[in-house]
């Protein structure tokens, strides 16, 4: 628990988000409007793997209302190849060139004076393609010989590795007994309720192209932006939009950004591309994880975990943009809160005709704690040891952080007895084993889940390129500007999206801490990218973190000024002033203080006063870096510390499984996280319902499904289900609070947690249902065919 | 995703409309509550030359008596049937499937009618209006006719309406006394398509052994399907657990379904057989039964 | 020129006369022609019912109704709710529970909350659960609405007029 008393942060303050967002006064991307704005829309392959033999616009040119179409050719021409997260290029442009690779890939964009002009012209594109061999099965398409996405790289298999940390053969050899399971985990998608888009606005005199979009890495990757729609960096101006949701789906949005873009550029008028929700499901840039594991834990005969063994196939689809990335922050936590001193992990990346991935929530850790919490339930039921008694026995103890992992990551703080203490007793444990046994005696099914597992937060960029020898980027930043006007009013500006997370909230109630005032007394403003200081936005549960460090550290600047002012003023020693109560004072002598009012106007408009040698005026700008980043070494045998804010979280799910039907309803959900510092309660446990919600939707509804031919079968809500308010139980959520030592105030991100655990758990509930039958579960999502199909495998 | 270009028509009058469609023959689409013609259209699916919106033919918005049983006004919202005292006390099994149509917000639009017309083979209220044996009523410039609901739906998304023709009221029977009637469905979210939906109606004698038995099912073949060979098992038989297992044995085997990405054909033919049961026995139930 | 027919649409109180393309969507309109952004774009096929507005007083999802169609109604939209600078006590509950966190759902979730607490003025988590499952939320797991609604309705309950 926290020992330090705080005035705001861990305080339950309304958001400061909500007035406007509860108005629908908030400005979406959809809700920009310019004199003269196009509206986009966009002709997609319906084969999967095809050459465009020849595409034929005039039709669509001639339509009234059309200002502007192009093609693949034309993105060639007037665009680079879109930024990759990778370090062997699969080019790729906003458009396709030359053919098409997926069903849903975009290979023309009309701009016209509205959407449904800009659709009637679509229709009236011509293209001729040739259908190529169509690869949808990542093992097919990783053999020689199989008919290749992309001519210049040698394989569909994009990408292969093994890293190998401690003695991991020696740790075989020397167990009781190795678990072995396969595991499969299936493509979903983020599916926020606002599709991504973006609004360009180019001047060809000048060469400045502005930017209305609902992408994030606005000040991170902004300048990789420029490159692929050929507008010089400093020239380029994105505005951060309030965003309907992302969950990891709008990082970049360089297709979205180059068609608009282009468009604009050809049009001579401002031009908006929103996706819609077709276009979002079948073409969206960031589809997930598409996992086939094949890992083995080494146990102890008294259960004892000794090391893991990886194999994952992962099916990327036709586009490698975000790389491996779900994989290098997965090596965070691949032994989970478990003590293991080894662990080897293989990696083949393959591509296939299907749209490609990016991340969504949990980015590959989600399905790296359902291959390890499978593990860890298996050997419980293999070795006849209770699997409570096995996690205790194994976890870290809390006298052991910070705990450098095998690969090198380290985990700063956590207490997991305590979180699965907890989890235990609000689920009430025992009482739920006995409620199962009569439910059991009357032949029902309930099951009772649990998951220990971890939730990495705040992204050290080195995950995106420590799998390759060369070195690549070691700046994962976040800044915030912060004033004090002449009225005494505090303003902190923002140069990254709000995305439904709650940044202004956290800022003001940092604010609030720091200078004693009242967190709804602070102004929240937003700047474009031109006038910015570097931050990589939120994703990764870093915006918490990241914004109280980026506010500390301006706050400290600005006090340090305050105070040379207020000693100035006071004939006192700058280290004896307090700020307290609405303003500062010297410690001791409450007569002795002075507003923020009084200070705002003494700075901007009473130089004489201010010592001598200091500027009017009274801002400070803070960019606060990775508080806990180390460079990997050159043989890779330590990856340094790039994830080591390490929340963690116990769920026990309540289920009841129908097996004539494979329904799946939930009794209880209780969960518990320790994600450090709580900043905002109430915003925290909205993030974990959240996540838990995806995370039932990942294990239950939730799949983008491609039939062998490599079509799309979920290309509507009809067929993606998204959980509705009578899918998910009221959830039980509670928390322990285990500081971290390395950020300001202890704080750990918790945003993606819910997701990242959820899974693993309810497959553990449905299994524990399915207990009398011997069902194993090893995939998700679970759908009711799926879980007949166990029953009925199992009973045969 | 918006609609292609149409030409627009909204008729004031039943004759209007009727001439309308005369005029356009096939070309025409009928307008009512939007809830599948609009998405539809949203998808380009549709590509009708004229779209004939009947949303002013307030008129055919009723839920009368008729004969022991109810006549509803094709124009008739789905949500007022589903609240209707008659409905409720005369086929409250219609109304219990129409609890499943969507959500509140597209049952507020959404009208009884247009769901018949439309033809979707997983929509419930076409596979009630087989059980409950009910009659279409169909009006065109020509005249009217009256189809009964077994002979109404012919293919998915497809009727027995000719261009020119409209669905103008639905006759549904009241059931003799001593019956009980039972809509049970799964979907895989609340408000979502059924995988499988189940109408039954079943009429005890005095002996309390089941006089008559109808059942439906929708999600199960291109069609709703009148489950004949299962109504024959119950037919001058007590309502016995042997019986209402026979009877759903045979229900299933009656199905057709599809294979899509919410379940195989194998699949949902299992769940017919779950759910045949179940109203079976909740109809059984309902009729004073055992 | 695409023809147009004239159309009367009562928003939040205000008569808009319009000419309107057949096919443009009332969703469309709401945003465009009329310039109110509160009602938000999902999905287009009226499954996710961010688009939820009140037609003649009842929930409608707008991107599945013609705008023509829809010409004499009265429609309320989020704006509607807040007068000035006050929220709507509903509106003020959601904020009080947390029942949102992006706000994409948000205007459509209060369509639909309205409605409810309109007709039951002291719904059970369950019948909650029921009419806000027509809407959905990708943020918040649902249960900040739930309580929203909940506080909503006893705020409802002890206040002297009905709303």
């Amino acid at each position: 628990m926290a020992t330090t008393e705080r005035r705001w942060i861990g305080k339950d303050i309304p958001r400061l988000e909500d007035p406007k967002l509860l108005a629908g006064r908030a400005t979406y991307t959809d809700d920009v409007k310019l004199p003269g704005m196009l509206h986009t829309a966009v002709l997609r392959s319906p084969h999967p793997h095809a050459r465009i033999a020849r595409i034929d616009t005039s039709r669509a040119r001639a339509l009234p209302g059309v200002f502007a179409v192009a093609t693949g050719e034309d993105a060639k021409e007037m665009t680079n190849p879109l930024p990759a997260f990778c370090a062997e290029p699969v080019v790729q442009y906003c458009l396709a060139v030359d053919k098409v690779r997926f069903v849903g890939e975009a290979v023309a964009a009309v701009a016209a004076v509205d959407r449904y002009t800009a659709e009637d012209a679509v229709a009236l594109i011509d293209v001729e393609y040739e259908p190529l061999p169509v690869i949808t099965d990542p093992f097919e398409a990783m053999k020689p010989g199989a008919i290749k996405l992309h001519d210049p790289l040698p394989s569909n298999l994009a990408f292969e590795k093994t890293l190998s940390f401690g003695d991991v053969a020696a740790d075989f050899a020397g167990a009781d007994r190795v678990i072995r399971r396969k595991l499969r985990w299936h493509r979903a998608s983020a599916q926020p309720l606002e599709t991504a888009g973006a609004v360009c606005r180019y001047d060809p005199i000048t060469q400045k192209m502005d930017v209305w979009s609902n992408t994030n890495m606005i000040n991170y990757v902004g300048w990789l932006i420029a490159n692929t729609i050929k507008v010089p960096a400093a020239k380029l101006n994105i505005y951060p939009m309030y965003v309907g949701g992302s969950f990891g789906s709008k990082h970049v949005l360089g297709k979205i950004i180059g068609i608009a873009s282009m468009l604009a550029k050809r049009s001579g008028r401002p031009v908006k591309f929103m996706e819609d929700r077709v276009d979002n499901l079948i073409a969206s840039e960031n589809l997930a994880c598409d996992r086939f594991y094949d890992a083995e834990l080494a146990v102890a005969k008294d259960g004892v975990f000794k090391s893991i063994r990886v194999k994952v196939v992962d099916d990327y689809g036709a586009y490698f943009q975000f790389g491996h990335g779900t994989h290098g922050n997965a090596l965070a936590q691949v032994t989970g809160p478990y003590r293991m001193g080894s662990f080897e992990y293989t990696v083949q990346c393959v591509l296939t005709n299907k749209c490609q991935q990016g991340v969504f929530r949990g980015a590959g850790s989600d399905a790296g704690n359902f291959c390890l919490e499978r593990l860890v339930d298996a050997a419980a039921q293999e070795l006849g040891i209770d699997r409570v008694e096995i996690r205790r026995r194994n976890f870290i103890a809390p006298d052991r952080f910070p705990f450098k992992t095998p690969c090198g990551n380290v985990y700063d703080s956590g207490n997991y007895p305590a979180v699965l203490d907890r989890a235990l007793e609000m689920s009430g444990f025992a009482e739920l084993k006995r409620m199962q046994a009569e439910a059991r005696a009357q032949g029902r099914y309930v099951g009772i889940g649990l998951a220990t597992a971890h939730q990495r937060s705040v992204y050290g960029p080195t995950e995106f390129w420590f799998w390759y020898d060369s070195p690549g980027l070691t700046t994962a930043p976040e800044s915030v500007g912060l004033s004090l006007g002449p009225t005494g009013e505090f303003v902190v500006t923002m140069f990254s999206p709000f995305w439904g997370n709650s940044p202004e909230t956290v800022v003001a109630q940092t604010v609030g801490e720091e200078f004693g005032i009242d967190p709804s007394q602070v102004t929240v403003t937003y700047e474009d990218s031109q006038h910015a200081l570097p931050g990589a936005g939120p994703g990764g549960s870093r915006m918490t973190v990241m914004l109280t460090g980026a506010v500390a550290g301006a706050a400290r600047k600005l006090k340090d000024k305050l105070s040379r002012i207020a000693a100035h003023q006071f004939e006192a020693a700058p280290e004896d002033i307090v700020f307290a109560d609405g303003g500062a004072m010297v410690k001791g002598s409450p007569d002795k203080s002075m507003s923020y009012g009084d200070l705002g106007l003494k700075a901007y408009w009473y130089k004489l006063d201010l010592p001598p040698g200091m500027e009017s005026g009274l801002e400070a700008r803070h960019t606060y870096d990775h508080p806990y980043l180390t460079k990997p070494s050159a043989d890779r045998k330590d990856l340094g510390a790039f994830y080591p804010m390490m929340a963690h979280g116990a769920h026990v799910p309540v289920v009841e499984v129908e097996p004539a039907t494979g329904r799946v309803r939930f009794l209880r959900y209780v969960a518990v996280h320790d994600v450090g510092t709580i900043v905002n309660p109430k915003s925290l446990r909205g993030q974990i319902t959240g996540g838990i919600t995806q995370g039932i939707g990942m294990a239950l509804y939730e799949q983008s499904a491609y039939d062998a031919d490599g079509q799309p079968l979920t290309a509507s809500f009809m067929d993606y289900l998204l959980p509705t308010a009578q899918e998910v139980p009221r959830f039980e959520i509670g928390h322990v609070e285990t500081p971290s030592p390395f950020t300001e105030y202890g704080v750990k991100g918790g945003g993606e947690g819910g997701r990242m655990i959820a899974p693993a758990a309810i497959a553990s509930a449905v299994e524990d249902a399915l207990a009398p039958f011997g069902v194993r579960v090893d995939e998700v999502p679970l759908t009711p065919e799926r879980i007949v199909k166990l029953v009925e495998a199992a009973r045969r | 995703m918006k609609p292609p270009r149409f030409d627009y028509l909204a008729p004031r009058t039943l004759d209007e409309a009727l001439a309308h469609l005369h005029h356009h023959g096939d070309q025409a689409k009928i307008l009512a509550g939007g809830q599948s013609l609009i998405p539809m259209l949203n998808f380009r699916l549709a590509h009708p030359g004229v779209v004939v919106d009947v949303n002013r033919l307030t008129d055919l918005a009723y839920v009368r008596q008729h004969d022991g049983g109810v006549a509803v006004g094709a124009l008739t919202r789905q949500h007022a049937v589903e609240r209707s005292e008659l409905v409720r006390a005369r086929v409250p099994v219609v109304a219990e499937a129409c609890r499943f149509i969507g959500h509140a917000p597209i049952r507020h639009r959404g009208t009884f009618g247009g769901n018949l017309a439309h033809a979707d083979p997983a929509s419930e209220l076409p596979a009630v209006m087989v059980a409950l044996e009910a009659e279409m009523a169909v009006a065109s410039r020509a005249g009217s006719r009256a189809i009964p609901a077994g002979q109404f739906f012919i293919g998915p998304l497809t009727t027995a309406l000719q261009p020119g023709e409209m669905l103008t009221e639905i006759r549904i029977p009241a059931a003799p006394p001593r019956s009980g009637g039972a809509f049970v469905e799964m979907a895989r979210r609340a408000g979502d398509f059924a995988l499988v939906g189940v109408a039954a109606l079943v009429t005890l004698d005095e002996a309390g052994q089941c006089a008559r038995a109808r059942i439906a099912l929708c999600g199960v073949g291109p069609t709703p399907v009148r489950a004949r060979a299962a109504e024959d098992a119950l037919v001058g038989q007590a309502p016995t657990t042997a019986v209402l297992d026979e009877a759903a044995d045979r229900a299933a085997a009656a199905t057709s379904p599809p294979s899509d990405v919410h379940g195989s054909a194998e699949f949902r033919r299992k769940l017919a057989r779950h759910f045949a049961r179940q109203a079976l026995a909740a109809a059984i139930q309902r009729s004073g039964g055992r | 020129m695409p023809t147009t027919i004239p159309i009367g649409l009562n928003v939040n109180g205000i008569r808009h006369e319009l000419n309107v393309e057949p096919r443009w969507l009332l969703v469309d309109v709401i945003r465009e022609q009329i310039g109110l952004t509160g009602t938000h774009i999902g999905c287009e096929h009226g499954v996710c019912g961010t688009c939820t507005v009140l037609v003649n007083g009842e929930t409608a999802r707008s991107c599945l109704m013609l705008a023509a169609t829809a010409d004499g109604a009265e429609i309320t939209t989020v704006e509607g709710l807040s007068t000035g600078e006050t929220l709507h006590p509903l509106q003020a509950a959601f904020r009080e529970a947390q029942g949102l966190q992006c706000g994409f759902c948000t205007p459509g979730m209060l369509m639909v909350a309205h409605e409810l607490l309109r007709e039951n003025r002291s719904p059970s988590e369950q019948e909650i659960r029921e009419s806000i499952s027509a809407n959905l939320c990708r943020c918040t797991g649902y249960q900040g609405i739930v309580d929203a609604v909940g506080l909503a309705a006893s705020s409802q309950a002890s206040a002297p007029a009905a709303r």
